[in-house]
């Protein structure tokens, strides 16, 4: 059976599947390789030989980096904001999508709806008033202020997510602990948050990268260093204007090497987080 | 027996902190927006109400109308470049005619962990005069005073933007596509190529139709995504030079947070929510015709 379909496969079709593939993945790597030796080289070898490999790799632009960038408060930020943003979504979206889909109320439709629009918009579309609001309440410039949108602009997505996912939990679970004398409180604790071990995995993977990767809300919404996220910190040490390369090498590495890791743990959640949310059709 | 009453407030208890999160920062803010849409402001102040002279100054504006046209250019590189190579690079990867399919890709979709900024600023590094692809170029052509010039053209200073888009984003849809290629049944194309079927046969009579679905959620999120393109081109070229790179997004940063034109800005992100819902709706209901006249 395998052998009969293998021999229908033209060669001609392996051979441009190879070179295309490949010629993407290079594409795709070079740059990054580039980069991450680029950053142990020093100013003066880069202008010179920008492709070699360094002669005499160092440290010293990652020095630098830390010193003037102050990348560990950046670093720090950047974690408190993507790991709090990301268990509020989470526990938020599951509470939502657990009284949307399993308490039969007629208004449920009408909330689910109201809260699918958040789709259509977009952080730019607040910005505005919503550095007018922060300014006048005292938030602008604090962590809360910029951990609380995080939340809001995952919810939408992950509600949906968490929705579809708790609308197939079968319903006598629920009313068998209702009986049992539970209440929906505990229900939501004990059972629902348990059950759903796996599209948490998946919210959590899609809110965390995208709270880390953001940029617009920390840059106009807070303003002192210790603030900053590592996006916003790397754009205004080492953004286009900086004429230092190596320092601006390792400020790039820097601000890669987290999400790399990441990406190696958690790859087979994005894909699926990725993959599956756009099946809903 | 269970108490409606007790249940009604579980549901609300459990509902209320989505909600309220949600309302007081998405939706108030947009109504702000708009009712914000037709004020004036000058130091920091509101100095009144304008009408619409907002809206129809910003219309005017040839700044303005720049940032669409390159809005749009990002729109058709997303929907006419992305999603084509991303379902290519799907469809090469799910029939599995190389080995070591998962390496592939594992490392064509990495640069979706990458922050758009360190993206935008390795790409300058790039383009640069002692950068990759420049050294590139000189070694292959024997000049050695090439220069990457067409960021200075103003008929195509997108272009880099445009190229980086391409790398940045096509892999996410290759992973949508993949996830939906797989979930078409095996036995499907063994059938299929026990008949004899030709490659394009299948593509054209299975792969297609199957994925046209996934192919139009695809273009609403490509639309979507390149209306609210921000943060690439605001750190690889800060819009410039002289607007030749601008969009939507920063001209209404610069109204609001270079001028302090709260009332200018919040005109200008009612544009882009209308023009955002107004595309998504237009692709629906293109969806909808496309679908009924095929049937």
């Amino acid at each position: 059976m395998k052998q009969s379909r293998e021999k229908k496969i033209s060669n001609g079709a392996v051979v441009f599947s190879y070179l295309f593939l490949i010629l993407f993945t290079l594409l795709t790597l070079l740059p990054v390789i580039w980069m991450t030796y680029s950053s142990f080289k020093p100013m003066g070898e880069i202008m010179m030989h920008p492709m070699r490999w360094p002669s005499n790799p160092s440290l010293a632009n990652y020095k630098k980096a830390f010193e003037f960038g102050h990348i560990s408060i950046a670093f720090l930020n950047s974690v408190l904001y993507s790991v709090i943003a990301t268990g509020g979504t989470v526990l938020l979206a599951l509470a939502a999508g657990f009284a949307l889909t399993k308490f039969g109320f007629k208004s449920a439709k009408i909330y689910m709806a109201f809260f699918t629009l958040g789709l259509l918009i977009t952080v730019n579309s607040v910005i505005t008033p919503l550095f007018i609001m922060e300014t006048n309440t005292g938030l602008y410039n604090t962590r809360i202020g910029v951990i609380l949108p995080y939340i809001a602009f995952g919810l939408p997505t992950s509600i949906l997510i968490a929705g579809s996912y708790i609308r197939g939990i079968p319903d006598a679970l629920v009313e068998a602990a209702v009986i049992d004398g539970a209440s929906y409180t505990a229900i939501f604790w004990k059972i629902v948050l348990v059950i759903s071990t796996p599209v948490i995995a998946t919210i959590a993977v899609l809110s965390f990268l995208g709270n880390w990767n953001e940029f617009l809300l920390v840059f106009t919404l807070t303003s002192g260093q210790n603030m900053r996220s590592l996006p916003v910190s790397i754009n205004s040490f080492a953004g286009r204007l900086n004429q230092d390369y190596g320092l601006q090498f390792a400020a790039l590495v820097i601000g890669t090497i987290p999400m790399f890791v990441f990406y190696v743990f958690a790859h087979n959640s994005l894909v699926k987080g990725f993959g599956e949310g756009a099946i809903k059709e | 027996m269970i108490d409606i009453r007790q249940k009604k407030r579980s549901y609300f208890a459990l509902l209320m902190p989505a909600f309220l999160v949600y309302i007081s920062i998405i939706i108030f803010p947009i109504l702000m927006s708009f009712g914000l849409s037709f004020t004036k402001w000058k130091q920091f102040k509101m100095v009144g109400f304008v009408g619409i002279s907002n809206y129809v100054n910003i219309l005017k504006d040839p700044v303005f109308q720049r940032a669409i046209w390159n809005n749009i250019q990002i729109m058709l590189v997303s929907v006419l470049g992305q999603i084509p190579l991303g379902l290519l690079l799907a469809y090469l990867l799910y029939r599995k005619w190389v080995k070591g399919t998962k390496f592939f890709e594992m490392m064509i979709f990495l640069p979706i962990t990458i922050s758009s900024i360190v993206v935008a600023l390795l790409w300058n590094r790039v383009f640069s005069p002692v950068g990759l692809y420049t050294s590139f170029i000189r070694q292959v052509t024997h000049n050695p005073d090439y220069v990457v010039t067409i960021s200075e053209s103003p008929r195509f200073a997108m272009i880099p933007i445009l190229i980086v888009l391409l790398w940045q984003y096509t892999s996410l849809y290759m992973v949508i596509f993949l996830a939906n290629l797989q979930r078409i049944p095996e036995s499907v194309f063994e059938a299929a190529t026990i008949d004899g079927a030709k490659e394009s046969t299948i593509i054209s009579h299975i792969v297609l139709p199957e994925l046209t679905g996934v192919i139009f959620t695809c273009s609403v999120l490509a639309i979507s995504g390149s209306l609210k393109s921000f943060d690439l081109v605001f750190a690889m070229t800060g819009g410039g030079p002289v607007n030749y790179t601008t969009v939507m997004a920063l001209y209404l940063y610069q109204q609001t947070f270079t001028f302090s034109n709260y009332g200018y800005g919040s005109a200008v992100s009612i544009i882009i929510v209308i023009l955002s819902v107004g595309l998504i709706s237009l692709s629906n209901r293109l969806y909808a015709r496309a679908q009924k006249s095929i049937n």
